[in-house]
């Protein structure tokens, strides 16, 4: 009994030492929770090197309303109640006045109702299915339907009608697989064929067969995940590339095109909101920021632009708000702010807390690098700016599926 | 009751509610996000009470824990979100619709694994594909019940919070006060296990760990106890996994992911396996230390120090954090040396008085009779019992003999069912008992004492017998004056406290013929009793055996000849899996076949 | 065909260990990615293909003796114990890849030449994979049947008793098993790695099925996951090939289950073989 007792009290009195708050006036604090470690850290080691220079560069420009800007930040370790409890974290210990938060649309959900009891303005910046709709949740990363409608569009015409669906089985796999079918509907093509695969499938020879036998003009391919990009490498292999097409929205997005072998990588058409290869007017700049802090070993991926969108995003509302007040906030960021980012401007819609945005068409060539092959401008998201409008209905808290 | 017998400490209570109401007290000087965290580390150390009770007191270790805990998590979600509304409170939805998922999904494994025999590995991996199976069908699976929307991996939104007070308006408790909440719950789930555990059934439990055979040899249903208590364990990971519900307000398929289901067992193990409270102690360090580090400590190497630190545990803290604490402790006070090791047995069991009591003890069984008829039973190509018909009936002590491979033992297997027989018929009485399980046929009066003697060495010498008397009686009660009255029978008073495990090789021999003893059975088997034993303990075994066919039917397998003949038995030689012949000592040792095949002479036996 | 190869070729190492030592490796993932690496970097080296598989295999071998020798060692007979340290070793194991290597790496990439059948094309290094299945399989058995060591082994697991009262070393054998078994873990890593592209995570993919297979494979090593592999990839493959991938996944699951229910301690529980 007394052994219980002794190491209980030991144990908690360690604890409530260790997590000692402390807090300091004259700066604004900001929260961060990124899969720094763990399976997802491809994307939010980035994410969170992109925060961190975005809120050096606002500091050293003066930072917001003339205080400083302080980031605290959590490694969610790609566990997602980690999300829940770091977030909660944030906002009882550090009263944080917005959060940049998230990778998978788990883990937006996961903060959404956290965020929405306290109050606190959330970005989500990762290209993601679409369909998120939320008074203090703000999107900067491309939606499903966003991307899809150009992407399909510009493969009907370049490659034939006949459409091939491989994705994976989830939410991201089978949303972007309806929008898939709606912009074949709409640009005169057919979906021929489709295959939904679990995240742990690491032999695709099932698959290859059964694209073979529906015989399509192009293959809508977005895998997720390491294991998924064996399926381009499996591809090639099969000699299907010299017939068949690749598109995909997500590819890139993780760096996939390193590793793939050239061979395999060679002529994959991705479409995103960002590439490090764009030529845009202040990508040069970012990029030399980037590469001076860390280096450009590895490629800077879309989501890493859209989280230094967000940060400047929020930033102009504060300002223009002149509080961290979240209403005001929020009503400057309803406002039709924009802000000009390494992927050209970006417009906040007021309606829908999506971005308006370019999206890039690029081809994948033998240095493991892209080729832009052709920019949208200002592409709107359609689909969240039709179902989602938070001027008119503010309470709504939903995610939208079509 | 003042004695230990029952290991039930009266006051087990007093230590973990006082440990309760200090912390309960101390959360009101902590930061708010700390008790917020802290909340989320109960939720864990509940999900590891629920392993802990499983893989510590019934040896098997689940990874399937994750998976009645989410499973739970969603039903009481689901519960909560349609139904709240009409009382305000969420808790009375939330909890029972998640333990009840949780006990029966545990149930329906349970069922899969102890029915199915399993051995420990492949329980563990069923377990485990299970929670796969769970993650697999969850993460693309949609669906609406009411008005909860289940989006698959992007998971169940919009779960209310947790919520004490019984009106429409209710408030959202505050976050202190969800700890103070799901601290209470924990207490009053933690109590009740102990108290499960402490209680008979408890007890057989932890029998069943230490040598499940023998529990069945005693006439316990094994399967059906073991699937009762996992289906308490599922329940408990469903109480855990609806409180997280309402702590997250969401819920999604990562509740059934690998990392998550192979976490609970480094909680359980880091804390001490199979203390219960050490569930908790895991749960506290191991969140503690990944919150830690995630808050960017050691340069957010979070995995690669979890991993060292678990490797380091497993290496050098066998007993975990509760066992370190343990060693801690045990510099500030005197160790308590252990008791009566070095008593000795003088006296021989059962002499005159013993026999009074036993007597007593046997009064009121009707003898039985054991038959079989053309028993057969085949392994592979050979066939070590051939069609033995044979009526035991009580009188005459019964010995089987012959030489090595004779089928001896295999017969004996076949009457108390560790194996089935492939043809014939087994009557206990009017009973067919052909078909029946080990345990039932025991129920039905047999006893079994098998060649090496099975004893529950983590359980004291009385506890051993209390548990067999129990299983006939039912009553704690007359089970503890019965195994009272065995011990004084045995001689063994004074080594009452003692554990078995600690006893000496003969005086083990002796408790297993006690326990069996116990059970008042109507037919005893024993295989080669008097193996290891002296010849004056032989010689008593072998009165206590004539005493007892006065009434029972026993059954004596051996080959020491001297023993059989002091037995007086009627005798029967198998050889080759069938009856050769029988009759008394004195006749056989001048049947010539009998001579031949004991001395390996071909002349009469080359016909058969 | 070709799935059920791959499937063997990342399971054998596994099944040796547990064959042959009665230990569950759960940081068999992270060797064969570790594998995959090794190849990586010799072939960065400059090395031709086939002697950076060798390089793997090597060099895992010797890794796998040192893993032996500082921790399996003195887990012996705590199967539980050794299921957790190992997991421990894996997330090591993974940060490591990852702090090494970083996230993304350069792939290798398979020869594009594939045979055409009709409408249908089909890689040949896949083909060719099949080939080192079996190869690999009958490498093994021969290691095990025809080698001192390989008969030492199998008398140790089936009679250690026996096996110490006739004088081999228990603990020598346990070495050169985890070294062969993670050997051929990494020789798997390296020779899938031009089909799957070495990232930190890939071997995690491969490690969940292969401990099925073993566990459904039961006491007898080779034979027991050749059948249970044939079996579970077959029926997987077949169903993905005719319905959909997922399916084919909850097919496999539930063959597992099912398998387990009838064969309580593995298919070749009670074999006559004992390879």
């Amino acid at each position: 009994m007394k052994k219980i007792i002794f190491s209980l009290l030991l144990s908690f009195t360690v604890f409530v030492a260790l997590f000692a708050a402390t807090s300091k006036a004259g700066e604004i604090k900001i929260g961060a929770i990124f899969d720094l470690t763990g399976g997802l850290n491809i994307y939010g080691i980035q994410q969170s090197r992109a925060l961190n220079l975005a809120v050096a560069a606002i500091n050293k420009s003066g930072g917001v309303l003339g205080k400083e800007l302080k980031v605290v930040e959590q490694d969610s370790q790609s566990e997602l109640s980690k999300y829940t409890l770091y977030a909660n974290t944030l906002i009882l210990r550090d009263r944080i006045v917005a959060l940049f938060a998230g990778l998978t649309s788990s883990s937006r959900e996961a903060i959404r109702p956290i965020i929405r009891k306290n109050k606190i303005p959330y970005f989500y910046s990762s290209l993601y299915e679409g369909g998120a709709c939320d008074k203090y949740t703000f999107v900067t990363g491309a939606s499903a339907s966003q991307q899809l409608s150009v992407l399909i569009e510009w493969g009907i015409r370049e490659y034939g009608p006949n459409i091939y669906i491989m994705a994976p089985d989830y939410n991201f796999g089978t949303i972007s697989g309806q929008w898939v079918k709606r912009y074949a509907d709409k640009y005169g093509g057919k979906v021929v064929g489709e295959d939904y695969l679990p995240l742990t499938v690491t032999d695709y020879s099932s698959t290859i067969q059964k694209i073979q036998s529906a015989k399509p003009d192009f293959v809508v391919a977005l895998p997720v995940g390491a294991n998924q990009t064996g399926f381009l490498e499996q591809f090639a292999a099969a000699g299907l590339k010299d017939r068949i097409g690749i598109v995909s929205t997500n590819y890139g997005s993780g760096n996939q095109q390193v590793v793939v072998s050239p061979a395999a990588g060679d002529g994959i058409i991705a479409s995103q909101e960002y590439f490090m290869w764009v030529k845009e007017r202040k990508n040069p700049a970012f990029k030399r920021q980037w590469k001076a802090k860390y280096g450009l070993k590895e490629p800077i991926v879309s989501e890493a632009a859209d989280v230094w969108n967000a940060v400047h995003l929020w930033a102009a509302a504060v300002e223009k708000a002149g509080t961290t007040d979240e209403k005001e906030v929020i009503a400057a960021l309803e406002s039709g702010l924009s802000f000009e980012g390494p992927n050209g401007m970006v417009l906040m819609q007021p309606g829908s807390h999506h971005l308006k945005q370019n999206i890039y068409i690029v081809r994948g060539n033998k240095k493991h690098t892209f080729d832009v092959v052709k920019t949208y401008k200002s592409v709107a998201p359609a689909y969240e700016d039709e179902v989602c409008d938070l001027i008119a209905a503010p309470n709504t808290a939903k995610h939208f599926t079509p | 009751m003042a004695n230990k017998t029952l290991s039930r400490q009266q006051n087990f209570w007093l230590a973990p509610v006082a440990v309760t109401l200090v912390v309960a007290l101390l959360s009101f000087f902590i930061e708010e996000y700390f008790a917020y965290v802290a909340t989320s580390w109960l939720i864990f150390g509940l999900l590891g009470l629920s392993l802990s009770l499983m893989w510590g007191r019934a040896g098997l270790l689940s990874l399937g824990q994750t998976a009645f805990y989410g499973l739970g998590g969603y039903a009481g979600s689901i519960a909560a979100i349609n139904f709240s509304h009409l009382t305000g409170n969420t808790l009375i939805w939330a909890l029972p619709a998640g333990a009840a998922a949780g006990f029966v999904s545990a149930a329906l494994i349970g069922g899969i694994i102890f029915y199915g025999r399993m051995g420990p590995l492949q329980a563990t991996i069923l377990t485990y594909v299970f929670t796969l199976l769970l993650w697999s069908v969850a993460v693309s699976f949609t669906t609406e019940i009411g008005t909860a929307v289940i989006g698959g991996d992007n998971g169940l939104a919009n779960i209310p919070s947790l919520k004490l007070a019984f009106s429409k308006d209710a408030a959202d408790l505050q976050v202190k006060e969800i700890f103070l909440v799901v601290l209470f719950i924990s207490l009053a789930v933690y109590l009740a296990l102990r108290y499960f555990v402490s209680s008979p059934f408890g007890i057989i439990i932890d029998c069943i760990r230490l040598d499940s055979v023998k529990t069945e040899f005693l006439g316990y249903d094994v399967r059906f106890r073991l699937l009762a208590f996992f289906s308490v364990s599922g329940s408990v990971a469903g109480i855990a996994g609806a409180l997280f519900s309402l702590w997250a307000n969401y819920l999604n398929p990562s509740v059934f992911s690998v990392q998550e289901a192979l976490l609970v067992p480094v909680y359980v193990l880091v804390g001490g396996l199979g203390s219960l409270t050490g569930a908790f102690l895991g749960s506290f360090a191991v969140g503690g230390l990944s919150f830690w580090l995630g808050g960017g400590v050691a340069g957010g190497q979070t995995t690669l120090i979890i991993g060292i630190c678990l490797i380091v545990t497993v290496l050098f803290f066998k007993k975990g954090l509760h066992g370190g604490a343990g060693v801690l402790l045990s510099y500030f006070k005197k160790k308590k040396e252990s008791i009566n090791r070095t008593a000795k047995v003088t006296d021989l069991a059962f002499g005159e008085k013993s026999l009074d009591f036993l007597t007593g003890h046997f009064l009121d069984v009707s003898p039985l009779t054991l038959a079989t008829s053309a028993v057969t039973k085949t392994f592979g190509g050979v066939r070590p019992v051939n069609r033995v018909s044979e009526s035991f009936l009580p009188g005459k002590v019964r010995c089987l003999i012959g030489p090595n491979g004779a089928g001896k033992s295999t017969f004996l297997r076949c009457l108390v069912g560790s194996h089935k027989i492939d043809s014939g018929k087994i009557t206990l009485g009017e009973k067919n008992i052909s078909r029946m399980e080990s345990y039932a046929r025991v129920q039905s009066g047999v006893g079994i004492k098998m060649q090496v003697s099975q004893v529950f060495s983590e359980k004291t010498v009385l506890e051993n017998l209390w548990v067999a008397a129990y299983s006939k009686t039912g009553n704690m009660k007359a089970a503890l004056s019965t195994a009272k009255g065995m011990l004084a029978a045995l001689k063994m008073e004074q080594r009452r406290h003692v554990l078995a495990g600690n006893l000496s090789h003969g005086e083990k021999q002796w408790l297993d013929i006690g326990m069996v003893l116990c059970l008042r059975p109507a037919v005893i088997l024993l295989d080669e009793p008097a193996a290891g034993m002296t010849d004056e303990e032989a010689k008593s075994l072998s009165s206590l055996m004539r005493f007892l066919a006065k009434q029972l039917t026993v059954i004596i397998v051996d080959h020491n000849m001297d023993f059989v003949r002091s037995l007086d038995a009627d005798v029967i030689v198998l050889h080759q899996g069938e009856i050769f012949a029988r009759g008394d000592m004195q006749q056989l040792a001048k049947n010539e076949k009998v001579l031949d095949i004991y001395l390996g002479r071909r002349k009469n036996v080359r016909n058969i | 065909m070709s799935s059920v190869a791959i499937l063997l070729i990342a399971t054998l190492g596994l099944a040796v260990i547990f064959g042959l030592m009665g230990v569950i490796n759960l940081a068999h993932g992270e060797f064969i990615t570790f594998g995959a690496y090794a190849a990586l970097l010799a072939s960065g080296w400059g090395l031709p293909f086939p002697l950076a598989v060798g390089f793997a295999t090597v060099s895992m071998a010797l890794y796998g003796v040192l893993v032996e020798r500082l921790i399996i060692r003195h887990l012996y007979n705590r199967i539980f114990d050794t299921l957790l340290a190992t997991w421990g070793l894996s997330l090591v194991m993974y940060q490591a890849v990852v702090l090494t290597f970083g996230s993304v790496t350069p792939g290798i990439g398979m020869s594009p030449a594939n045979l055409s059948v009709g409408d249908y094309s089909v890689s040949w290094y896949i083909l060719f994979l099949i080939l080192v299945a079996v190869f690999l399989i009958l490498l093994t058995g021969l290691i095990l049947t025809r080698t001192n060591y390989g008969m030492m082994a199998r008398a140790a697991i089936q009679d250690s008793t026996m096996a110490s009262a006739v004088g081999i070393e228990s603990g020598r054998i346990n070495t050169m098993t985890f070294a062969l078994g993670s050997g051929l873990a990494g020789f798997a890593g390296a020779i899938l790695l031009p089909a799957f592209p070495a990232t930190p995570s890939m071997g995690f993919a491969f490690s969940i099925k292969a401990f099925l297979l073993v566990v459904v494979g039961g006491p007898v090593t080779l034979t027991g996951i050749v059948s249970s592999g044939g079996a579970l990839g077959t029926i997987a493959s077949v169903v993905a090939n005719t319905w959909t991938t997922v399916l084919g996944d909850i097919v496999f699951l539930m063959a597992t289950m099912l398998l387990l229910r009838i064969f309580p301690k593995g298919i070749s529980e009670n074999w006559r073989i004992k390879l």
